[in-house]
């Protein structure tokens, strides 16, 4: 126990010295993250179509028209203006809005008599998506204008009327809302005639939606990962060059303290890194702090499974060089496939199910389990076994190749 | 305390150590040298238990290294060639970790570092981290490594590699002092006065067998009082041979050793009286001689004699 605990001071010690490989492996997470996040989030606010209403016919069914882009939910998504002609032209020329209607003088005598009517709506070319939202919610208010006037077209006609005159009096409010309420139930009756066999269910409490940007938070901590362990995993070479694992081996009983003090020093730089990197995460997506413990075990458990087998793999090679451009080279695939620049769930299945295999891919889809599950210690008691065994295993066969010849030069 | 018996290490075909046997007993330096690639360094990654043997027999204490290796590894230190150092942390930590690698603890570990650094002229520097010292520094600290745990045999590879006079003449005094402390040592080295001055014993490698072995006074009294005497420049074949065939008969213990169109290599009493009738001989015979060398009997004389070639070829 004395030489392990010598062991990882003795790397600890060595390894602080190299800051600036400190400050990298933390300062991927922040970059790639917070690049993630700006993309996905864009400050929280979904997109606004800024819609200019000219009116030019100032009448009831115009005004209903218009107001209607204000109500509920389509409040969320078109902000309204009221504008005249000339100022509409020009911001819509000028591209300040999504879209301009212009709703023509006489819309309201026309829908009434059912005679011919144009609407001019212009939208803004340089945008894709608001501009056709616009189009499409205006024709349902077209759509909803049409039958509105054939059901209740007196009671339309009734209600300008006594607007036009002195405004509408309590006696005529209250004749005209039963005259309305009458046709609905009349209506309603056609409408709803009852086949269909109604059972209203309740539906289940929605557990709370994670944001999509979360999703990639165990990719982007495992890329920080993979490139710590990596070059932790190459001061294998940096001893042997420097002749103290000849040293080493020499030593009876050392090599079990030496390996898995390397191991623990690695977890705990590991531990670091993926400790900053989950506090700013958690704190910014507002994830329940009671998985934060599991989560940070089981990154820096992955993560010194995977500097075992770096370092196992990189003492494969005939020298240090090449060992480090191998290592580099495998670390892109395992990226790529193991979630950290594409979360699983925005990828096909079957690509993600390969993904998920891959070793860093394995740890990202737990941690994204513990992450998105409603309670904490979500990962499973196989996945943490096999993560044990896989660590062991790595450790075990980096001390066979030092024993077996690695060590001398 | 070391026994090395029958020793063979192969790499597919190549030999590089081929039947080597001797024997170190405690409070001696052993001495193993030889050019470079003549498989001293085999040989020392075989004793240490970094190689597994071929064939042969090694035993360290008593322990024999493949069947008790743990044992036989207990009761062995180490100097590599190599500074193999932390050079990030103090030398005391450097002690320190290497005196627990070898099992040491407590007050012992602290006493027997305490020790080491004044014996290696270190106590003063004792916090200060290897990358700061000077190259003869670094080498008392490597061997301070080897030794922390007072190993029973003491293996250094080829210890003075690129290590100035004076640091040369420390590790001398520590190599001496660890005999004196009853240690067995086992010296590698290419230079031929380093091991006249340190070893009592030795054994002259090449291209992995054991040419030559005994006590120094042993190895020189092969050469008795002769001088080698070596020749560069265009020497006929036959003109050459029957030149020095008559000059041996006007010197009577003239031997000649190795000759090439381009070389010629004799051994010869008092060779600096004759060397005016030797270059009238090859001017007779047809050859010309444009440069000489002029060996007294030492180590490196015999290993010319022995092998044709210079050492550290």
């Amino acid at each position: 126990m004395s030489f392990l605990i010598a062991s990882v001071k003795k790397d600890l010690a060595r390894w602080a010295r190299d800051r600036a490989a400190m400050l990298i492996w933390l300062g991927i997470p922040f970059l790639i993250g917070g690049m993630i996040t700006s993309m996905m989030d864009g400050g929280g606010a979904g997109p606004t179509a800024t819609l200019l209403i000219t009116d030019e016919d100032h009448s009831f069914v115009s005004g209903f028209v218009a107001g209607a882009y204000g109500q509920e939910q389509m409040a969320d998504l078109f902000l309204v203006e009221q504008v005249s002609a000339e100022e509409g032209k020009r911001r819509i020329d000028d591209g300040e809005a999504s879209g301009h209607l212009t709703i023509p003088e006489g819309f309201q005598d026309a829908l009434l008599n059912e005679t011919p009517v144009t609407l001019t709506l212009k939208t803004n070319p340089a945008q894709t998506i608001l501009p056709g939202i616009i189009e499409d919610v205006t024709e349902v208010l077209l759509d909803l204008g049409f039958y509105a006037q054939r059901l209740f077209g007196p009671e339309i006609e009734a209600i300008q009327g006594a607007i036009e005159e002195d405004g509408a009096s309590d006696a005529f409010t209250a004749g005209i809302s039963v005259d309305i309420q009458n046709k609905f139930e009349t209506i309603g009756a056609k409408l709803d005639p009852l086949i269909l066999e109604l059972e209203i269910v309740e539906p289940p409490p929605e557990e709370p939606q994670p944001d999509y940007a979360l999703l990639f938070l165990p990719g982007i901590i495992l890329m920080a990962v993979l490139f710590s362990s990596g070059s932790l995993a190459a001061d294998y070479w940096v001893e042997r060059d420097k002749g103290t694992l000849r040293r080493l081996v020499s030593a009876p009983g050392a090599l079990a303290g030496f390996v898995t003090g390397k191991a623990v020093a690695a977890a705990i730089v590991m531990g670091t890194v993926v400790t900053v990197t989950l506090v700013v995460g958690f704190a910014y997506h507002g994830v329940a702090w009671s998985k934060f413990v599991p989560s940070l075990l089981w990154v820096t458990l992955g993560g010194v499974g995977l500097f075992a087998w770096f370092s196992a793999l990189q003492m494969l090679f005939p020298n240090g060089r090449v060992a480090n451009i191998v290592t580099t080279v495998l670390l892109f695939p395992l990226m790529m496939a193991g979630g950290s620049f594409f979360p699983f769930a925005a990828l096909p299945e079957w690509i993600a199910n390969i993904g998920r295999l891959a070793p860093n891919g394995f740890i990202v889809d737990r941690m994204g389990v513990e992450l998105t599950s409603a309670t904490a210690w979500a990962i499973d008691a196989k996945s943490w076994l096999t993560a044990f065994a896989i660590t062991a295993s790595g450790l075990v066969l980096s001390a066979l190749r030092l024993k077996t010849g690695f060590a001398r030069r | 305390m070391l026994v090395v018996e029958n020793l063979v290490k192969n790499y597919g075909e190549l030999a590089a150590v081929d039947d080597v046997s001797f024997e170190a007993g405690a409070g001696t330096v052993f001495g193993l040298l030889g050019p470079n690639g003549a498989g001293k360094s085999t040989a020392i990654n075989c004793i240490s238990g970094l190689l597994t043997p071929t064939a042969g027999r090694i035993a360290v204490n008593g322990h024999d290294v493949v069947k008790d290796g743990k044992a036989a590894r207990a009761s062995l230190g180490i100097v590599p060639q190599e500074l193999a150092l932390y050079e990030d942390l103090p030398a005391i930590e450097n002690l320190r970790y290497w005196g627990k690698a070898y099992g040491l603890r407590g007050k012992a570990l602290v006493d027997r570092v305490a020790t080491v650094l004044e014996t290696i002229g270190l106590a003063d520097r004792a916090k200060d981290v290897p990358k700061e010292f000077s190259g003869g520094m670094k080498r008392r600290l490597n061997f301070g490594c080897g030794v922390v745990h007072e190993p029973k045999v003491l293996l250094l590879d080829e210890p003075t590699v690129g290590v100035d006079p004076q640091s040369r003449a420390k590790l001398f005094e520590l190599v001496e002092a660890a005999r004196a402390g009853g240690a067995c040592v086992l010296y590698t080295t290419h230079y031929m006065e380093e091991a006249e001055r340190l070893c009592d014993s030795l054994a002259i490698i090449d291209h992995g067998r054991i040419i030559a072995e005994g006590t120094v006074a042993e190895l020189k009294s092969q050469l008795g009082a002769r001088d080698a005497l070596q020749l560069t420049g265009h020497f006929p074949a036959e003109a050459t041979d029957r030149a020095v065939e008559a000059l041996g008969a006007d010197i009577g213990d003239l031997e000649l050793l190795s000759r090439a169109e381009d070389s010629l290599l004799l051994t010869l009493s008092n060779a600096s009286r004759h060397l005016p009738g030797i270059f009238a001989a090859i001017s007779n015979a047809g050859g010309n001689v444009t440069e000489t060398s002029l060996r007294s009997p030492n180590l490196e004389t015999l290993f010319l004699l022995l092998t044709g070639k210079e050492l550290r070829e």
